[in-house]
Order: structure tokens, then sequence, then C-alpha cells
């Protein structure tokens, strides 16, 4: 699939790892230039990028966004947070990490992840999943 | 070219080349922010993906009217598109005029705002609304516009016609008389917003109204209504060039007579307006709050196009 538009869900992130999301789509790691797009709506998705541990007021939200983009999707899980939980595993508000909830079909570590890093496991979770 | 078969090809010739544009549109402006961009092939990834995926209706929505206006506002702008280009192909004035071809064109996006806003989001609401106040302040410069391009031009609103009375007077109308200039000044300044691209996407402001009118669409209807909006852009800058700015006849008859460079003439001219016209003011410029936009409306381009009117009147 040559057109992944990206749609972005913070279930509580501290912000490093979106910063780094909206870094990947600037002049100099271009995510465009693999048709990627940053739309506003799950409604225009291909593919989920969760950041954040889920916390317990981001748990129906985070199942409500996943059901509302249209098959064929991918989830992709950005940072050390939505990947394992990290530092914030075992808390009380916490109910991740994420494919504790949903599929995740690509996991992208790092405490932010760098921007390559980000575009390498979006288009590896892609391809992998329209092959 | 024989009507018939110029009325036939039409439609899969708009569809591919507005496509080509949109793509061309898209390089252009990553190349200017000194990105790499997507490749000039990339709409035609964008549909074929989208017609792939699956169709979703919210509950919210009147299914009905959700599911119908994308396919009308693509297929009314498809059409109009193709009257413009076979008018040009066939050289003869059968089917349609300017003002039925501005007509389907703001049909297809009242079409698109009318399935947004039964889409049950409230979004799509304040979209319908938002693109209403626009469509008032844009439309009407742009209708007055047109119409005195019929007082202009040997009073016809025929495109053929207006192409011809363009050939026999060897100038493009624009350059013909000062009502015509002013006439063309505010077409081409009322494009960005009848392309609704920044700074007046205001009805779909994508960081603000996330879309607008767009927001519930996904998959096959999202499809739909990007056809139609690249449809309908094409269709405005080709009008522009056909209707204003005919320069093929600068070259003489040769270049007349030869209807494949004429028509690719025309239509390198209109990627030329598109640059001018969409592309530049999308990157350069950032997005005015809807007040601020219908002051600009009614002021520059509305006092242009009402002097425009007075101007050929008289015989100017
Ligand atoms: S992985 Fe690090 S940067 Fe990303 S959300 Fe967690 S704490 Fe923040």
């Amino acid at each position: 699939m040559k057109s992944p538009w990206i749609f972005h869900l913070n279930t509580g992130s501290c912000n490093g790892c979106d910063i780094e999301i909206v870094a990947a789509f600037t002049p100099r790691y271009d995510l465009e230039r693999f048709g990627c797009l940053l739309v506003g709506s799950p409604r225009h998705a291909d593919v989920l990028l969760v950041t954040g541990p889920v916390t317990r007021q981001m748990l129906p939200r985070l199942i409500r966004v996943y059901e509302q983009i249209p098959e064929p999707k991918v989830v992709v899980a950005v940072g050390t947070c939505a990947s394992s939980g990290s530092p914030f595993l075992g808390s009380e508000m916490v109910e991740g990490p994420v494919d504790r909830i949903i599929p995740v079909d690509a996991y992208i570590v790092g405490c932010p992840p760098r921007p390559e890093a980000i575009a390498r496991g979006i288009i590896m979770a892609v391809m992998s999943k329209f092959r | 070219m024989d009507a018939a078969i110029a009325f036939l090809i039409s439609p899969p010739a708009v569809l591919l080349i507005s496509l080509l544009f949109e793509g061309i549109d898209r390089k252009i402006h990553a190349r200017m922010q000194k990105r790499i961009g997507p490749p000039v092939t990339q709409p035609f990834y964008d549909l074929i993906k989208l017609f792939s995926k699956e169709r979703i209706v919210p509950i919210t929505a009147s299914a009905r009217v959700f599911e119908t206006m994308p396919m009308i506002a693509a297929a009314v702008s498809l059409l109009g598109a193709s009257i413009l280009l076979s008018n040009i192909l066939s050289g003869s004035s059968v089917i349609g005029d300017l003002i039925l071809v501005m007509y389907l064109l703001a049909m297809s996006s009242v079409a698109l705002m009318i399935g947004g806003s039964a889409s049950g989001n409230p979004y799509g609401v304040v979209g319908f609304s938002r693109k209403m106040s626009m469509m008032i302040a844009y439309e009407i410069p742009m209708f007055i516009a047109i119409i005195s391009v019929a007082f202009g031009s040997s009073p016809s609103l025929a495109i053929n016609n207006i192409i011809r009375f363009q050939i026999s007077l060897g100038l493009p109308l624009a350059a013909s008389r000062p009502s015509m200039a002013l006439a063309a000044a505010t077409f081409l300044l009322c494009m960005p917003a009848a392309a609704s691209v920044v700074p007046f996407d205001i009805p779909e402001a994508k960081t603000e109204i996330i879309y607008g009118f767009l927001i519930e669409y996904g998959g096959p209807y999202l499809a739909l209504a990007k056809i139609a909006k690249a449809v309908s852009n094409f269709a405005l800058t080709l009008l522009a060039s056909a209707v204003f700015l005919y320069v093929p006849l600068l070259l003489g008859e040769n270049v007349l007579l030869n209807l494949g460079i004429s028509l690719s003439l025309c239509l390198i001219e209109s990627l030329l307006i598109m640059f001018v016209t969409i592309t530049v003011p999308r990157t350069v410029l950032a997005r005015l709050k809807i007040g601020q936009a219908f002051k600009f409306y009614w002021m520059l381009p509305l006092i242009l196009s009402i002097s425009s009117i007075i101007l050929s009147s008289v015989g100017l």
C-alpha cells in the first residue's frame, strides 16, 4: 500500500513521543514522501499511532477510535510506554500497555523513539500487513 | 473533432488530468517547503486505497443522504469539467455554456456540504455553516465576473464563442479591455476560496474543525469527495485559461489549427494558473478567520467585479 494515512492518539503520553511523530513529518525526515499523511479524523486513517501507557480515562476512547477506523487498519505502538507500559506498569491508573487492549502490529521502542525509527516502524508495519 | 467523440473521451481525460494536477500541486508544495514530497502519481494511489477500504455509515447519520451526496458531487463536477473540455476539444458549442459549468461546479460543493451535515457530527454542521458563508463571499464576485464576460465578448456565454471572439480579436480576453482585465483579476482572486485551500480553507480547516463536512466520510465516500474536489479545481483553472487568457492564439494560425498543440498549451497555462492561485497561497499564507475572509472578498473582488460590469456597460 502506497498511501498509509496516519491518525495519532495520545493515551496519556508525556508528549515526548507526540513531538517526535510530528518531527517525522518535518522537511528533514519527510514521511510524506512515502505517501503518509497525518489526518485528523479516524475515518480517514489506515494507521493508528498510539503513544502513552493507556490511562483509565483513555481506555474507552482508545477502543472507540480503533473501531472508528475502517478496515484494513494497522496499529503501531510508539514509545516504550505504549509498547510495554514501562515506568507506569502496575499503576492503579494505567490499563496498558496497548497490546492488552487492541491488537498491535508494530512496536517502536525508545523514550522517545527517534523520527527515523518511527518512519521505519510505520513502513514495516504497513508492508507486513498489506503483503 | 466530432462533438459526440469529444464528449465521450472527456470524462476519463478530465479525471486523469485533474488527478495529475493534484499530484503536481502536492509535489511543488513539498519542494517549496524543502521536502522531497510524494510522487506525482500519489493521488492515484490514494484513490485506489480509499476505494478498497471498508464503507462506514455512522449510526447518527441519515444514511440515504450521507451515501448519495458524494456520488452526486463527483458526478456533477465531472460533468461540468467534461462539458468545458469537450467544448474546447470539439470546437463547437453544442452542450452547455459558462453558466452551466459554474453552476455544476458550485453544485458539487453544495452536495458535499449537505452530505457532511447529514453525518450527524457537530463538526460537519460547523463546516456546513462556514462553507455557506464562504460561498456567499466568493460566489457573488465570481458570478459577476462571468456575467461581465458575457457583456464584453460580443454578448455570448458559450465557451466556444468566447474563444472564437478572442481569436478574432487576436488578443486574450483579459488583455482586450480594462473591464475584462478586472473580470479576470476577480476570477483569479476567487480561485483559492473556490478550491478551498489555505488561506481560505476555513470550512475544512484540518487543525481546527478536522475537515468539517468531510469528517465522517471514509473509504469510497472520501475517494468520491476527493475526486469531486480535484476535478472542480482543474475545471476552474481550465476555465480561467480558456475564457480569460487563451494564449495559443498569440502563436498564430498554425498552432490554432493543430488541436493537440493548442490544447496542451492551454493545459500548461492552467497548470501555471494553478501554481499561482492554489499552490503558492497554500504554501506561503496562513489560514484567515471567517470574518477576515468575508471582508476580503466583499472588499477587493466585489469592487473589482462591479467596476468591471460598469466599465463594460459603458463600452470600455
Ligand atoms: S515513551 Fe517516553 S517520551 Fe514516550 S510517552 Fe513514554 S515517557 Fe514520554
